[in-house]
């Protein structure tokens, strides 16, 4: 069904829409993934870009590392931005105004923007059936603004609004949202939604590719460990991302038309052939947890388990009456 | 008199994020010691450095003089003051120039420094080596180092260990017009209750062992920088859109290779062309070459070091210190011309600027 799979390594595209010289940190995966997107989505797309590190660290005074055409939208905008230019598309195209050819819209949005206050803009677009992709890039706080704790951030971290007290050791109380799960739940008309991490480049790539060719609303949430808001040294984010994979905490998932696949090593975590590594191995790498005792590892580790041990659609969600 | 001319600055260059609370912490002491001294202080951060990223150099700046706090908050209020007093160098890689945000360019260390300043560079290398990449001036200045390695910790930590306590001694010893010893030790006494006898004696061992060089005018070494112009509004493209990177290029006004401390090296020999250094780099800074090989762009290299983790033959990618480059030449090239000689050369850099990379995990504040 997908002409155009990338299989190996040499497969993929050398050419970059998404360059060198942005100002994001060292390490960071996000600015991976939007090289990884540009590059699969090629030269006939625009991208839009909601408020946050993404848009901040590449739009450096009158320089840009953007190849392609890209829009800044604001924080909350992402969701109208990717209708309305799809929409407009289609217009210019009916009228004649522009030749009718396949141009992608791409939304990259943070966790923010994205999950937390730009959802209800997100959910909007995606009741309609234009060609768009919104891509959530999760660093699981709004770390270019120093870090503050979002919905994405994971239980106990430490952000510049949940800091350990003497108190109460841990301030971040909640466990961290599903998104994919609420998107193919609340709006039945969308083809595609996956899951995905730049620790696992083919798979990342696949899966945009995926998305753009099945068309209409299509979804992307992907973890990106992210140095400065994690406090991990920045060599280091490729094996937190894969860390985050092997531990079950961030399953990888695609949604194709109603039915569910399991990717990489979390297809083997569900049939039970690849024994979870303890979550604690993915957790003490990081500074955000630092303040952990025992206790607070084993409530992480319970909560996981349950993921896979009680969860009717293991590592997605409770509920099952979404998938055929 | 003109206000201005009562107003003394000293800027502290640091990498950001790993050091953003050391150079706050040295700035915040700074403030308290002038006023104790009588004068008037604040310190505030150089505003396009904000947010900050790891590895990026940022500045911070502490003004001080004899006009009144809000008087000084207004003289604080620009983007960077045109000239200081002293410079602190919090780490000895960003001798070799720093950039910031683009529209800067790469801009020499101590670009900003008066006539007869004082330049305070942390470093276990010696001053002569030191020299050698610090640019030139027209006029006489004065340079001094300070023996401590580097202190990176994380965000939300702060590595103690004591080079706040050095810098603040450092400072005494070359312009005890800005803060005098007595001061410094009073503070420290005052406001830092745990170790402090450690403290203590970390501001004398500073004060005692500062290694200082003045340096004659033209002494150092060349460093070409033109401020780039910048565009006006008049100039700028409808809705002030940004030209796009052509096909093929990169983004040639912010090159950002400043942000490194060390460098991807490559043994060619022993690459098994295996692609993923290029695809796992998040700064896209390797170019696939005609039998395919991976060469490397180093002036937009960050030094992040994904690419020698991901690598998978033992020692092929290694990151070395950046204080042993001259300059960006890209490996593929030096490899092609004498492969003999680059395993040599490859030896040699490789000998002593190699450092073990210890996970960093914050401390938990
Ligand atoms: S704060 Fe995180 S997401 Fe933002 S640029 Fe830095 S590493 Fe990337
Ligand atoms: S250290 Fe390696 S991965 Fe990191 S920016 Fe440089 S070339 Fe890219
Ligand atoms: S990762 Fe290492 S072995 Fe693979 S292509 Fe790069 S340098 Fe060669």
């Amino acid at each position: 069904m997908y002409k155009s799979i990338i299989k190996t390594m040499k497969d993929v595209p050398l050419e970059e829409f998404y360059t060198s010289g942005h100002r994001t940190c060292q390490g960071c995966e996000s600015a991976m993934v939007m090289r990884y997107l540009a590059k699969v989505a090629g030269p006939r797309t625009i991208v839009v870009g909601a408020t946050g590190c993404m848009y901040v660290a590449n739009t450096t005074y009158y320089t840009t590392s953007w190849v392609v055409p890209w829009v800044h939208t604001q924080l909350g905008g992402s969701g109208a931005a990717a209708l309305g230019t799809s929409a407009a598309l289609r217009a210019l195209m009916r009228k004649g105004k522009i030749k009718e050819e396949p141009i992608n819209v791409i939304v990259f949005c943070g966790d923010l923007g994205c999950a937390d206050m730009g959802l209800s803009g997100v959910s909007n677009a995606m009741t309609y059936d234009y060609n768009l992709l919104i891509v959530l890039y999760d660093n699981e706080s709004s770390a270019n603004t120093d870090i503050q704790e979002t919905s994405m951030t994971p239980y106990g971290a430490q952000t510049s609004f949940s800091r350990p007290g003497t108190a109460r050791r841990i301030m971040k109380r909640r466990w961290k949202k599903s998104v994919v799960p609420m998107i193919i739940a609340g709006h039945r008309n969308i083809r595609y939604a996956a899951t995905t991490t730049p620790a696992y480049p083919l798979d990342t790539m696949n899966k945009i590719k995926k998305a753009l060719e099945i068309g209409g609303p299509t979804f992307i949430h992907s973890l990106d460990p992210c140095p400065k808001g994690w406090d991990y040294d920045p060599m280091y984010s490729h094996e937190l991302g894969t860390l985050s994979v092997e531990t079950g905490l961030w399953p990888l998932y695609e949604f194709v038309d109603g039915k569910l696949i399991y990717n990489e090593p979390t297809k083997g975590i569900v049939e039970g052939r690849v024994k979870r590594k303890p979550v604690r191995e993915y957790l003490e790498k990081q500074g955000r947890f630092s303040h952990f005792t025992e206790e607070d590892y084993e409530y992480f580790q319970k909560m996981v388990d349950e993921m896979y041990t009680s969860w009717e659609i293991p590592g997605v969600m409770p509920i099952k009456s979404v998938i055929k | 008199m003109a206000h201005g001319e009562d107003v003394k600055y000293v800027e502290i260059t640091y990498r950001g994020i790993f050091q953003k609370r050391l150079a706050k912490y040295i700035a915040e002491g700074l403030v308290y010691m002038a006023r104790e001294m009588g004068r008037s202080a604040v310190s505030f951060g150089r505003y396009g450095d904000s947010p900050e990223r790891n590895g990026v150099p940022a500045k911070y700046y502490v003004a001080l003089g004899s006009l009144n706090e809000e008087e000084l908050i207004g003289y604080s209020t620009r983007v960077e003051p045109e000239t200081v007093d002293v410079i602190v160098v919090l780490d000895d890689t960003l001798l070799k120039g720093v950039e910031s945000w683009a529209w800067q360019g790469v801009q020499p260390i101590n670009l900003k420094l008066k006539e007869g300043g004082a330049m305070i560079v942390t470093s276990t290398r010696n001053l002569e080596e030191l020299v050698k990449v610090t640019p030139a001036k027209e006029f006489r200045w004065d340079m001094g180092r300070i023996n401590v390695e580097k202190s990176f910790s994380g965000l939300w930590a702060f590595k103690d260990d004591m080079t706040m306590e050095r810098v603040w001694g450092a400072i005494a010893k070359m312009r005890p017009d800005i803060v005098d010893l007595e001061h410094v030790r009073t503070y420290v006494k005052e406001h830092k209750k745990d170790r402090v006898n450690e403290r203590l004696s970390a501001v004398e061992e500073a004060y005692e062992t500062l290694v200082v060089k003045s340096m004659a005018p033209k002494e150092g070494a060349e460093f070409k920088y033109s401020p780039p112009r910048l565009l006006t509004w008049q100039e700028m493209m409808e809705g002030a859109a940004v030209p796009a990177v052509p096909r093929g290029g990169r983004n040639e006004q912010f090159k950002r290779g400043t942000t490194k401390t060390e460098r991807p090296t490559v043994d060619f020999d022993t690459c098994i062309k295996c692609k993923l250094c290029w695809v796992y780099c998040p700064d896209e800074c390797f170019d696939e070459t005609k039998d395919g090989y991976y060469d490397i762009a180093y002036d937009y290299c960050v030094g992040c070091g994904i690419c020698a983790d991901v690598c998978p033959v033992k020692n092929c990618i290694v990151m070395v210190n950046e204080g042993r480059f001259k300059d960006y030449r890209r490996p593929y090239e030096m490899w092609k011309e004498d492969k003999v000689a680059y395993k040599s050369w490859l030896k040699q850099v490789r000998e002593g600027g190699v450092k073990e990379r210890v996970v960093v995990p914050g401390l938990g504040r």
